[in-house]
């Protein structure tokens, strides 16, 4: 059951009405059955790992509670996360790890005898280990009490909007929520929808309709440097439409029930530097990282070198956590470098600016700033999409070859498309810049459509509707559903 | 809440009505009405002399009208082998005891496994035979085809046939633009089938068509269809034999194959194809007469002669 079917909205149309019908009491029971019945229709044979990770993690919390010591706290607290990373790692890094140690025995000439282990990574193990690990973590920095009530706690593992990929949720944000009784409420259950139908807008009409263009150019054995340079630029709008549409959707189920999620998107392709793409980009990961990776690694730390070296680790996780693959890991350590180079180069370039005089014109700077930002992330999404190192070094060659930019290849290029599916993706690429416009216009476009005049109001809905019944396609999975 | 149902029906209803026209415009195109030879037919069978299977090569290549036989069309665009066994499966019995069935091979046999077009089988096939059979997409696709994307496309391209970038045009430098972008996707989709170990699967069920024709004694035939040199120059004999020979070697089939794909009286003449690849209404017929004689020449429809087995 993918979040674009007839199926899931059918799903959840039924579980909001359930929901609003009976009692409170018993409304984690409903919520906690409709995210197994969920992620059972996409990965039963996964259901007792994600249901033995709840159970960890939940006694684990109990268990740190009850210590005496900071000492045997922070000893329970890493016994459980070492559980749920044995968890995670086995099933998505065993391979990862194998091959790799394979390889450096080969290049050594040892033996080695570990044999391939026919794994299948178990759907959103990433985004619901790293709940359970924020949520081990603030138990022992004190930031959250742990939950007893075994079927809320079990909920804020299994909420079947953000269980396959995310937002990824802390406990503090979202227990309180589910235990507080939410009341019909016709604007959530508008705003729920309307954040649904543009999720499955941004899905179906943008990001499918982009994946069999970039797929073409990444998976031809001798794709031209316009063709990597247009499909790399194409493969960033993809991302950004199918990773937020996902988003979107999960906010726009839970708002359904009720509860707010946090938002995982700020329009990151406006970005005026790296350090601004990431506060933008994947927000929840981002601060996950931030809370438990970055912050522990620079406590007690002053020198520049250090904080430089923890920046670096930060995004080597981030790396690794996208992905069981050496592409990833790369990415992550570009990303690593950016931030580093970006501060510790942000006085010269300020220099540089004034001296050009550009500083004095500040709308131009931060376009330029913008149109960086963005190359920058799109150099190091060469890495994120290509099949493998090799691919992704020479695809990155030809991305900085002068020639791959010649205009009249880059236009060469877009007959990638038919001519009808181009213009079809033109015209809703169009529709989406003007909605994200509005949005940094004013803020929340949805609250300034319900303002409108009611036939505009309408006719923008039913435009909607419209399009996504007519000319969506969508024949692929989320992106971030397969990490 | 009341307020509320009014404002869904109020869309509804905009849509609705937006939608009609829409519906009624797919409905009527000829893309989604490809298979309505095949449904007459099965609404009105009648003994058969030839039928064909396979894809658009196959679909475009045949018209027996003028030689006087009675002849079933089985072949759809982008069918893959395992249909062409479900849909004679279906419809073989109609066959005549001294019938053909023409099973034509193309470079994307083998590597062919997605069914692009399910939708083209729901009123054609038993649901048991479609797979995958999903009840929301069958009703959708026969009450509302103007929410199939790619139906609605087709209607449109259906529509706005020079609507194309120059290149895509099929006869831009005498058909090399096209030879060249088609051959690719022949090459994409030839080396995912490789990847994914799927071309044993084409092979299984050309030989459940074979196994299939001497059950019920039906002389079967493998074609290839002739291409317009533009187009062949794309394929060399060694690219052949990677994408179709090899496997059939492997078959050891003893089934004649009839390959005109090089054939003279073609190649060069570009008045009877649509494009590199597909016969035209004046192609079609021409050639339809030439596989009538050779069939004859072999035997075969009526005049027992010498059979001679192996590529023509």
């Amino acid at each position: 059951m993918s979040f674009i079917s007839i199926e899931f909205l059918l799903f959840v149309a039924g579980i909001v009405t359930i929901y609003y019908f009976i009692p409170h009491r018993f409304r984690w029971a409903l919520l906690l059955l409709a995210g197994y019945l969920f992620y059972a229709s996409l990965s039963v044979q996964f259901l007792p790992l994600l249901l033995a990770s709840t159970a960890v993690t939940y006694v684990t919390g109990i268990v740190i509670e009850k210590q005496q010591t900071k000492q045997r706290k922070k000893y329970v607290m890493f016994a459980g996360i070492s559980v749920l990373l044995f968890f995670m790692g086995w099933f998505k890094y065993f391979n990862f790890v194998n091959e790799s140690l394979r390889n450096v025995a080969d290049f050594l000439g040892l033996s080695y005898n570990v044999p391939y282990q026919d794994l299948v990574l178990p759907l959103a193990i990433s985004f619901y280990t790293f709940q359970a690990v924020s949520y081990l973590a603030d138990i022992y920095f004190g930031k959250q009490k742990p939950e007893r009530h075994y079927g809320y706690f079990s909920v804020y593992f299994a909420f079947f909007p953000q269980l396959v990929a995310g937002p990824i949720e802390r406990a503090r944000k979202l227990i309180p929520q589910f235990k507080v009784e939410q009341k019909y409420d016709y604007d959530n259950i508008t705003y729920g929808m309307k954040r649904i139908a543009w999720g499955i807008f941004k899905k179906t009409l943008i990001a499918d309709r982009l994946a069999p263009i970039v797929s073409s150019v990444y998976d031809s054995p001798n794709a031209t440097g316009s063709e990597i340079v247009v499909a790399t630029i194409l493969f960033s709008i993809q991302l950004f439409a199918d990773f937020s549409a996902v988003s979107d959707i999960a906010i726009g189920c839970a708002r359904l029930f009720g509860i707010k999620l946090t938002e995982n998107f700020k329009q990151p392709h406006f970005a005026v530097s790296i350090a601004d793409f990431w506060n933008r980009w994947h927000i929840t990961l981002s601060n996950w990282l931030r809370d438990y990776i970055f912050i522990p690694l620079c406590k007690g730390k002053k020198k520049r070198g250090e904080i430089y070296f923890a920046i670096i680790i930060t995004f080597l996780v981030s790396g690794i956590w996208h992905g069981a693959a050496w592409t990833f890991v790369l990415w992550g350590l570009i990303h690593g470098f950016y931030r580093v180079f970006g501060d510790a180069t942000k006085h010269v370039r300020e220099q540089i600016a004034t001296t050009v005089g550009i500083s004095k014109r500040p709308t131009i700077h931060t376009w330029w700033k913008i149109a960086v930002t963005f190359l920058l992330v799109c150099y190091s999404r060469v890495f994120f999409r290509s099949n493998s190192v090799a691919e992704a070094f020479e695809n990155a060659r030809l991305f900085l070859t002068p020639t791959s930019w010649n205009p009249v290849g880059i236009l060469e290029t877009f007959q990638l498309f038919s001519l009808i599916d181009f213009v079809l993706f033109a015209f809703f690429f169009v529709v989406f810049q003007v909605f994200q416009y509005m949005e940094r216009k004013h803020r929340c476009t949805w609250n300034w459509l319900s303002q409108l005049p009611v036939f505009s109001r309408f006719a923008f809905y039913s435009f909607v509707v419209l399009s996504i019944v007519v000319y969506g396609v969508s024949e692929n999975g989320f992106i971030y559903g397969g990490f | 809440m009341g307020r509320f149902i009014i404002k869904i029906l109020a869309v509804a209803a905009v849509v609705g009505l937006v939608f009609v026209p829409v519906n009624q415009f797919v409905s009527v195109s000829h893309d989604y009405n490809i298979n309505h030879a095949i449904l007459n037919f099965k609404n009105n069978p009648r003994p058969v002399d030839i039928i064909n299977v396979g894809a658009s090569h196959s679909m475009y290549g045949y018209n027996f009208k003028s030689t006087g036989l009675e002849h079933l069309d089985l072949a759809l665009p982008a069918q893959t082998i395992e249909y062409d066994y479900k849909l004679l499966k279906e419809y073989g019995e109609h066959l005549k005891d001294d019938g053909v069935v023409l099973v034509s091979l193309s470079q994307i046999t083998f590597g062919s496994t997605e069914t692009k077009f399910i939708g083209n089988y729901y009123e054609i096939l038993d649901r048991e035979d479609i797979d995958p059979y999903n009840v929301f997409d069958y009703y959708s696709y026969l009450y509302l085809p103007g929410a199939n994307t790619a139906s609605f496309l087709s209607a449109v391209a259906g529509k706005f046939k020079e609507f194309r970038w120059d290149d895509h045009k099929p006869w831009v430098d005498n058909g090399d633009a096209y030879a060249e972008r088609k051959s690719k996707r022949v090459e994409a989709e030839y080396a995912a089938a490789v990847e994914a170990n799927t071309i044993s699967e084409n092979m299984r069920y050309l030989k459940k068509i074979i196994e299939y024709c001497e059950e019920r004694d039906y002389t079967v035939v493998l074609t290839i269809e002739p291409v317009h040199e533009s187009y062949a120059a794309y394929f060399s004999e060694d690219d052949m034999e990677r994408l179709v020979f090899q496997h059939l070697d492997a078959l050891d089939f003893d089934v004649p194959l009839l390959d005109y794909m090089n054939d003279e009286r073609f190649a060069s003449s570009r008045e009877y194809f649509i494009d590199g690849d597909h016969l035209n209404k004046t192609g079609r017929k021409v050639y339809s007469e030439i596989v009538y004689e050779d069939l004859k020449e072999m035997g075969y429809l009526h005049r027992p002669e010498s059979i001679p087995v192996g590529r023509k």
